[in-house]
């Protein structure tokens, strides 16, 4: 199905100190002929450089602005450069750029602009226990406040319309921007759907991952938010 | 008992924010931490805080003066957070021009 409409398929990247896995990501992703855009969010090694390399477009923030930030600035771009679908994928190898075209086929098959993955829905590998309770708890918040039944509200791996992606503004800069997209969603009334994928946790992508205390900076950064509308 | 257990809200929501803090400046969390902890200490032994009052020759009518401060000092706490957030949104607005007009295509980095 994505064959043949590469360029119109634009998978955004948000990488922050990435060198050691970025390379083989982005060329997981090329191989299946998407076009790749790495939004280096101020890296103090070589991600943009192996990135560049792996054949991906490149975006650098000047400054660390945070995931959020990073996934509008690759959203804005993508947009910029035409993009008909536009799928944010993690720097950190959990993901299987395979399951790119079950989320496109999703989006076409049930006429959706957001198809979420979900790896309560898939098959989550070396899920711990702590972070199973901690994205189960963020779920039922995220299901409270935006009405939104998912089962699944913190997954990297989704893919949108051009439509879609053109009602995202996100304005959180860390790692609150997962439940502020659902709320974007929510309100713009537009449809999604889950889609189950598969997550490889690794020794590394739990290093990389959220804490039990981002989910306090995440409903701080949601509460400000708020205080600020 | 009704201005204890807001202190003791307020309070908790400090040491919460302090934690979160403590990851990003360590000296700000473990202030925030000693501050918070201290009001604590005060709001639920308050014959302490007048025995120290009267130990320093403050009397106890300050005591009125000191919560309603605590209040005030918390409100202008979140809002000088909320301006640095509006500030900081800015500056994220003004990175992510200068980095989209800077990015580079796969064909010319490869």
């Amino acid at each position: 199905m994505q064959a043949g409409r590469g360029n119109a398929v634009w998978v955004v990247i948000a990488a922050f100190n990435e060198a050691r896995v970025i390379a083989r990501v982005v060329a997981g992703v090329v191989r299946h002929g998407y076009s790749v855009v790495v939004v280096d969010d101020g890296s103090r090694d070589e991600t943009l450089v192996a990135a560049a390399q792996a054949g991906a477009h490149t975006v650098r923030h000047p400054v660390n602005l945070g995931q959020g930030a990073a996934l509008q600035t690759g959203i804005d771009y993508a947009l910029q450069q035409g993009a008909d679908y536009v799928v944010t994928f993690d720097a950190d190898g959990q993901h299987r750029a395979q399951e790119i075209a079950s989320l496109l086929q999703a989006l076409d098959r049930h006429c959706a602009d957001f198809a979420l993955g979900s790896r309560f829905l898939g098959t989550p590998t070396n899920l711990p226990t702590t972070r199973r309770l901690m994205l189960k708890a963020a779920t039922w918040f995220t299901r409270l406040m935006t009405g939104l039944r998912l089962t699944d509200t913190h997954n990297g791996l989704r893919a949108m319309t051009r439509r879609g992606a053109s009602v995202v503004a996100l304005r959180q800069n860390r790692m609150a921007h997962a439940s502020e997209l659902l709320d974007q969603i929510a309100r713009s009334g537009l449809s999604y759907v889950e889609v189950p994928v598969t997550i490889e946790y690794s020794a590394y992508s739990l290093a990389k991952g959220q804490k039990l205390s981002d989910s306090l900076s995440i409903l701080v950064d949601l509460s400000a938010q708020r205080l600020l509308r | 008992m009704i201005a204890q257990l807001i202190l003791t809200v307020l309070l908790s929501a400090i040491l919460l924010y302090a934690w979160v803090e403590y990851r990003r400046a360590p000296v700000i969390g473990l202030l925030s931490v000693l501050a918070a902890l201290t009001g604590l200490y005060f709001v639920w032994m308050p014959s302490h805080a007048t025995w120290l009052a009267a130990l320093v020759g403050i009397g106890r009518g300050v005591d009125l003066i000191l919560y309603v401060w605590v209040v005030i000092s918390l409100i202008v706490l979140l809002n000088l957070h909320l301006k640095l957030r509006m500030q900081h949104e800015l500056i994220t607005v003004l990175a992510r021009e200068l980095a989209i007009a800077n990015a580079r295509s796969a064909s010319k980095s490869t």
